[in-house]
C-alpha cells in the first residue's frame, strides 16, 4: 500500500518537474534535436551529474532500502539489441517529439495530440511483447525486478 | 489556477531536481526513476495479467497527475489545443495524425527492444554507469537529430 504512495508521489514529481521545463511540448524537443538550443541537454546533464555521484556513494556504503531490500545499481555490457531499440527509438523519439513520461503530461497540459501519442507507445510496446513469446517485458533501462522484495 | 511558477522553469533547476528524485527512487525502493516500464505493467493490468507491479500503475498515473498540477494549477491554466505547434505550422491535422502515431509506435517499440527509453537508460541507466545505457542514449540521440535534419530537408526548412 505504502509503496504504491511512493509510487504516486514520485510519478507526480517527476511529471511536475518535466511540466516544469516544458518537455512536453513538441517545440521544446524539436528545438532541441534542431541543436537550436541546449536547455534540455544541459538538464540531462545536470541531472545525471548530480544523481550519478550519489548514487556511486550510497553504493559505496551500502544502505538497506524501505521498500527494496538491499541498495544495488545495476550495469549491463551493451548487446545488439540495446543499439538497435536506441536506433529506432531515436527516429521516432524525433518524428513524434515526445516519450512515454512526456507524452502523458502533454495531455495534462490540455494537448489533445498526446492522445495519439500515448495509444501510439502502447501499441509499439504490444508489438515487441508479442514477437518475446507474450511475456511482459521489463522497460526501465537497466533493471531487475519491477516488484520491490521487502515489504 | 495561481499562475506561480514561469512559463518555462530553467533547466539548471529541473536538472538537478530530476537528479535527486532519480537517487530518492532508488533510496526508498531501489528502483530506477523509468518510465516506458510504467506503460508495460498498466497495460498488463488492463488486460488482466498476472505479476503486476501495481504501485507502477500508481507512479503512470502520478505522471499525468503531476503534469496537471504544474500545466494547469502552479500556472495560470492551459487550454484544449492540439499542441504540436511547429509540426502543425507545416502540416495540416491529418497528417500530423498520422506521423505523431507512427512515431510513437515506433519509439515505443524501440524503448522496449532497448529495454528502456530517455528517462531509464538516458537518465538513470547513465547515472548507474551502465556501459549499455551510454550506448542506447549515445544510440537515440544520433538518430534523432539526424531523422530531424531530414525533417527539415523534406519540408525545405520549415520545420
Amino acid at each position: 500500500m505504502k509503496l504504491n504512495l511512493i509510487g504516486l508521489l514520485f510519478g507526480a514529481l517527476f511529471g511536475g518537474l518535466l511540466a516544469g521545463a516544458q518537455l512536453h511540448e513538441y517545440d521544446t524537443i524539436h528545438a532541441m534535436l534542431r541543436l537550436d538550443e541546449p536547455d534540455v541537454f544541459l538538464l540531462m546533464g545536470s541531472a545525471i551529474a548530480v544523481s550519478a555521484p550519489l548514487l556511486w556513494l550510497i553504493e559505496r556504503r551500502g544502505m538497506k532500502t524501505p521498500f527494496g531490500g538491499e541498495f544495488s545499481l545495476s550495469r549491463s555490457m551493451p548487446q545488439r539489441h540495446h543499439i538497435k531499440g536506441g536506433a529506432l527509438f531515436g527516429i521516432g523519439w524525433a518524428i513524434a517529439g515526445t516519450c512515454p513520461a512526456p507524452a502523458l503530461v502533454m495531455v495534462s497540459s490540455g494537448a489533445l495530440l498526446g492522445l495519439i501519442a500515448i495509444p501510439g507507445i502502447f501499441l509499439g510496446l504490444h508489438i515487441h511483447e508479442r514477437e518475446s513469446q507474450n511475456q511482459l517485458h521489463v522497460g526501465d533501462g537497466e533493471h531487475r525486478n519491477l516488484q520491490p522484495t521487502g515489504k | 489556477m495561481f499562475d506561480v511558477l514561469p512559463d518555462r522553469v530553467p533547466w539548471y533547476i529541473v536538472g538537478p531536481g530530476l537528479g535527486f528524485l532519480i537517487v530518492g527512487l532508488f533510496v526508498m525502493a531501489n528502483q530506477p526513476l523509468g518510465a516506458s516500464g510504467a506503460y508495460v505493467q498498466t497495460s498488463g493490468l488492463l488486460r488482466r495479467r498476472d505479476g503486476i507491479a501495481v504501485w507502477r500503475v500508481w507512479y503512470f498515473v502520478g505522471m499525468f497527475v503531476g503534469g496537471l498540477m504544474v500545466t494547469q494549477v502552479l500556472r495560470e491554466g492551459s487550454e484544449v489545443r492540439s499542441g504540436y505547434d511547429a509540426l502543425r505550422d507545416v502540416l495540416p491535422l491529418g497528417p500530423t495524425i498520422v506521423l505523431v502515431f507512427a512515431g510513437a509506435t515506433l519509439l515505443g517499440y524501440g524503448a522496449a527492444v532497448a529495454g528502456g527509453c530517455t528517462s531509464g537508460h538516458g537518465l538513470c541507466g547513465t547515472a548507474q554507469r551502465s556501459p549499455a545505457s551510454f550506448a542506447v542514449t549515445a544510440t537515440f540521440m544520433t538518430t534523432a537529430i539526424l531523422t530531424t535534419l531530414v525533417l527539415r530537408f523534406a519540408t525545405g526548412g520549415d520545420l
